[in-house]
């Protein structure tokens, strides 16, 4: 895709640095607390100082979200086997995020508990680019992520109330951004997310302009279990 | 409220009705609650006032909510009449446009070949001397993004203050050819038809363009009748499938410049079928063909010859459907359609364009021809019958055409060469007879051209003054315009902006504006609509207002004894007193906003030109109330001043005599008709060949304004569309062995870019053609397009020339 290297200099462009904060607590509904915030007048110029490197900003509270649950589902790089075996397996080396030419994988913060120092993928902040060669794969010598393994990582849904094209205006990034041939469909001018052809890679929520972005990525809760080697995928 | 989950907190804003672009310390952008949904602390802590969106032309009206001195959020304004609370994607975000990391806060002059920090005081008295030491070689470039008032001080301060007429403004660029269309046909300058025929018409025919990205609200108003339940249909004439085409009825690909030959075809078939609307044309128009071309090869006269109707028959003759589709590439059937369609009388046709009829090489012929067409099917005048062109800056029309900010023009649409307007002007500026210049300045392309040309070599303009606009990115064939100005130590550039751009960098002077709604303002929209808003915050660092800057350095240049600076009583030009007769020395900056509302005696002094061609204004106070009003403004007997939808027609426009129905009073031929003009098909001036095969196209983006200054700094915005790219047929780069993403050199005889092909994406050029957006500042296209321009209008052609596509090793 012609922006797939945009996607990947995004942090070093000056312009668009400085926004990946409210993405983030977007999709986090920290959004929401810091959008009343700004009302009320209760937050001034919290953000400053937040738009650092990604692992850093994952740290960052989620509100009551975070507390109503145990364990996050966590959005790992494609092709992970289920979430036991990879807790299991995986030997927090770094080799995939070296891989990655997206920095989309980074380490997941403390807050996801023993998932902690795991890889993952924050969509808001980079997005996985679906590399054709998954070289992040490649350099998995645990094998916790498989070529035998289905790529999809999560699933992404159009919030219609919120999309421009669902409301009398035009937009159509979504789905000239997507990675997955025919994953977003434009019907009459309205994107659709395919479901069966999502693989939850995050682009389309990560360009999505619409005002507190329209696109939600939900991590896969159940990935299949690993396959006994030899196995035909 | 912090237990609200974010579903219904995005319920509660309606994204139709309100959206959150918001900006605090760091520039980032937040959602923020209606007004009436939010807590009453926090309705008290925002204040929500109107103003008209920054960009394009179309004039949507946006709620702006102010917080401590920023702008916080915006909305759609619901009480606007353009967008009915709707807004495109660069208008929810239009606040963000204030608070990119890189605004420019301070005057800085370039020294050893840096920018360095200056104070105004030396700034100002820089440009002073500049202009003082050779007045005649200095020029003014201004822009349809100039508040009214902005423009209007421009333009007295160089064509009463200098006594020249170098000025110009990128409507040049952009609408010119569009208003010498207005003026061949009608006499006068401007649409005669508005918005709502966008919602009264049964079909609307869409001449090169793009309006889904162009002018999205505008496109919704269309298309959203269909989810009403509403027939309309929409004919797309263009040269690519974009976006509009997916929702248009019918899409009919045409050869570039086969425009002419299409228009000119319906209107054959009009005639031959006899379809006509005998009664309207034998009431109200007249027939005119150019003359002959002077002996040395002169244009002939921009109003022409008059022809009968016998002779403007005979010289359609030619265009068959069979011969207009070898011309056009158009099917003859369909040829036959477009005029069955226009002989119907049945329906209401509403024609709509914007630069690919206005940036042509026969820009003012293709606009003749689509006014013809609808002045002889007599689709002209009623609720839905229209031929409307689009502009696309917030005030191309309220301000470079209203206000006259170019080389040929006076305020209100007066002439430069007509001595009778220019005395006028003298006596609405209390002149002496005779001060002004009646020789027109230079256009744009020409004024670039002699500012990067050496002195010694003809190049007569030495110093620019370039406000609002970035014409090191727009102008065409910059390699051999503006661009140059590096190598030429003796010029002199001047730039007020709010960002760096491609211009910035070539300047020697650079001044920090004010912008939006960090100052008082007026805009005139595409369908006459002049708007107002209020400085609602307080510009960054030093940056003021252009006017000012203007109005400040004329001061100097009053101080210094420059005589052109006072009236025929020894007043200075813009003076301005207190209701005690004392003189308010707005050109000190803390008392610009202070004493007086500056923006306010700008226009009610303008407003006295805007009688003489019936563009009548209201009170600036009536602005203040209104969401903007469509001119002529005239006062009832009750006092109430009421717009005008469609000019022209009686019942609608104040100034049509009683049991005329349509009557043009400012007709060419004086006898209150309209022309209707024969304009043959002629071949673009560049054309693909074996070493440059490709037809190139430019244009823009739906996420990206113009050249990208302020959308590319929002960030939502420049995600969405971070780069620009060249896009071609996949036949065409199966041919050259490209795919999507890999990167190729357009190049023409005049420059070369780099840039990333993107197959099937937004736009799909037909085989031969390819499409590159300008936004971008990195690539910039305009190395590579063509200067030549419409001999009346002087508007350059950026859609089309010829060019090679090189894949990269």
């Amino acid at each position: 895709m012609v922006h797939d290297a945009c996607i990947r200099q995004r942090s070093g462009h000056d312009m668009s640095e400085h926004d990946s904060v409210s993405r983030r607590s977007l999709l986090r509904g920290g959004l929401l607390r810091r959008g009343v915030a700004a009302v009320t007048g209760e937050i001034t110029g919290e953000s400053k100082g937040t738009t650092g490197a990604a692992p850093t900003s994952a740290d960052e509270p989620r509100g009551a979200h975070a507390a109503s649950r145990a364990t996050l589902p966590v959005h790992r790089p494609p092709g992970a086997v289920d979430e036991r075996s990879f807790l299991g397996g995986c030997t927090r080396c770094g080799d995939c995020i070296r891989a990655c030419p997206a920095d989309a994988i980074v380490l997941a913060p403390p807050r996801f508990r023993e998932a902690a120092g795991t890889p993952m993928i924050d969509p808001s902040v980079a997005p996985c680019i679906m590399c054709a060669d998954t070289p992040c794969i490649s350099a998995c010598k645990p094998a916790v992520l498989r070529r035998d393994q289905p790529l999809t990582m999560a699933r992404a849904s159009i919030l219609k109330h919120a999309c421009l094209a669902w409301n009398g205006s035009f937009c159509s990034v979504c789905s000239e951004r997507c990675p997955v041939q025919g994953a977003i469909a434009i019907d009459a001018g309205r994107p659709r997310i395919l479901e069966e052809r999502c693989t939850g890679c995050g682009v389309c929520a990560f360009v999505c302009p619409a005002p507190g972005s329209a696109i939600m990525v939900m991590p896969l809760q159940d990935r299949p279990a690993v396959r006994p080697s030899g196995a035909e995928p | 409220m912090s237990t609200v989950d974010r579903r219904e907190f995005l319920k509660a804003s309606a994204l139709a009705a309100a959206t959150a672009a918001a900006a605090r310390a760091s520039g980032i952008s937040l959602p923020i609650l209606e007004p009436q949904a939010a807590p009453s602390s926090s309705a008290q802590a925002l204040r929500w006032d109107k103003a008209p969106c920054r960009f394009c032309g179309t004039g949507c009206h946006v709620m702006v909510g102010t917080e401590n001195g920023r702008v916080v959020a915006i909305q759609g304004d619901q009480k606007a009449e353009v967008n009915k609370g709707l807004l495109c994607v660069k208008g929810y975000h239009v606040g963000l446009a204030l608070y990119g990391r890189d605004r420019l806060t301070q005057p800085m002059l370039r020294t050893q070949g840096r920018l360095v920090p200056i104070s105004w005081d030396k700034a100002l008295d820089i440009v002073a001397d500049r202009i003082a030491a050779d007045p005649g070689r200095f020029a003014i470039y201004g822009s349809g993004q100039w508040t009214i008032g902005e423009g209007y001080a421009a333009n007295k301060f160089i064509k009463a203050g200098l006594g020249s007429n170098l000025i110009d403004a990128n409507p040049r660029l952009c609408m010119a050819s569009a208003v010498t269309g207005f003026i061949s046909t009608f006499g006068v300058d401007e649409p005669p038809g508005v918005y709502d025929d966008l919602d009264r018409c049964d079909v609307a025919i869409l001449w090169g363009n793009n309006m889904a990205e162009m002018h999205p609200v505008l496109f919704s108003r269309l298309v959203d009748r269909r989810a009403r339940g509403e027939k309309v249909v929409i004919i797309d004439l263009t040269t690519r499938r974009t976006r509009t085409s997916e929702l248009a009825d019918q899409v009919l690909f045409f050869k570039p410049q086969g425009d002419l030959a299409i228009a000119n075809g319906i209107a054959h078939q009009l005639v031959k079928n006899g379809t006509c609307d005998t009664a309207f044309v034998a009431a109200h128009c007249n027939f005119r063909r150019l003359g002959e071309p002077g002996a040395d090869g002169a244009q002939p006269d921009m109003l022409g010859v008059p022809m009968t109707f016998e002779e403007y028959a005979k010289a359609l003759e030619p265009y068959t459907p069979q011969r207009v589709e070898e011309l056009s590439g158009v099917p003859a059937e369909s040829i036959v359609m477009l005029g069955d369609l226009f002989g119907r009388r049945d329906r209401r046709i509403n024609s709509l364009w914007c630069m690919g009829m206005n940036q042509h090489t026969r820009g003012t012929a293709i606009n003749c021809l689509v006014h013809g067409i609808h002045l002889l099917s007599g689709h002209f005048g009623k609720p839905g019958d229209a031929a409307t062109s689009l502009t696309g800056q917030p005030s191309a029309c309220g301000t470079a055409r209203e206000v006259g900010t170019l080389c040929h023009l006076l305020p209100g649409g007066l002439s430069v060469t007509n001595p009778g307007h220019r005395a006028i002007a003298e006596k609405h500026w209390n002149l002496e007879p005779g001060r002004l210049s009646g020789r027109i300045g230079l256009h744009a392309v020409e004024l670039f051209k002699r500012f990067s040309t050496p002195t010694d070599q003809g190049g007569d303009i030495t110093t620019v003054w370039v406000q609002v606009t970035n014409p090191a990115h727009t102008i065409p064939d910059l390699n051999h315009s503006i661009r140059r100005k590096a190598q030429l130590a003796d010029k002199f550039l001047i730039v007020s902006d709010v960002y760096p751009t491609a211009t910035t960098e070539l300047a020697d002077l650079v001044l920090p504006s004010a912008m939006w709604v960090e100052k008082n303002g007026m805009y005139g929209n595409s369908e006459r609509r002049t708007q107002h808003w209020f400085k609602m915050v307080e510009p960054p660092g030093e940056a003021r207002d252009d006017a000012w800057q203007m109005i400040a350095v004329s001061r100097r240049l009053f101080d210094r004894g420059v005589p052109g600076m006072r009236d025929k009583d020894g007043r200075w030009l813009f003076h301005t007193a207190d209701s005690a007769g004392k003189e308010i020395p707005i050109w000190e900056w803390k008392r610009y906003y202070s004493d007086t509302v500056v923006d306010e005696r700008l226009f009610d002094e303008y407003r006295a030109f805007s009688r003489h061609k019936h563009k009548d204004l209201a009170p600036y106070r009536e602005y203040v109330k209104a969401r903007g009003l469509r001119w002529p403004v005239v006062q009832n007997s009750d006092g109430e001043w009421k717009e005008t939808r469609w000019r022209f027609t009686e019942g609608s426009d104040p100034y049509v005599a009683k049991g005329k129905g349509f009557q043009f009073y400012h007709s060419v031929t004086k006898d209150d008709r309209a022309l209707i003009w024969f304009r043959p098909y002629e071949p673009p001036p560049e054309v693909p060949d074996a070493e440059y095969p490709f037809w190139l196209c430019t244009g823009r983006v739906l996420e990206h304004w113009h050249s990208g200054t302020m959308t590319r700094r929002i960030p939502q915005l420049h995600r969405a569309m971070p780069k620009a790219y060249v896009e071609m047929n996949h036949l065409d780069a199966r041919a050259l062995g490209v795919r999507s993403g890999e990167m190729v050199t357009v190049r023409s005889r005049r420059g070369e870019v780099d840039l990333p092909v993107w197959l099937g994406g937004r736009g799909d050029p037909r085989p031969g053609e390819v499409f590159v957006p300008f936004f971008d500042e990195n690539p910039l296209i305009n190395r590579v397009t063509l200067a030549a321009y419409d001999p009346y209008s002087k508007q350059p052609d950026y859609k089309k020339c010829a060019v090679a596509v090189v894949p990269k090793a």
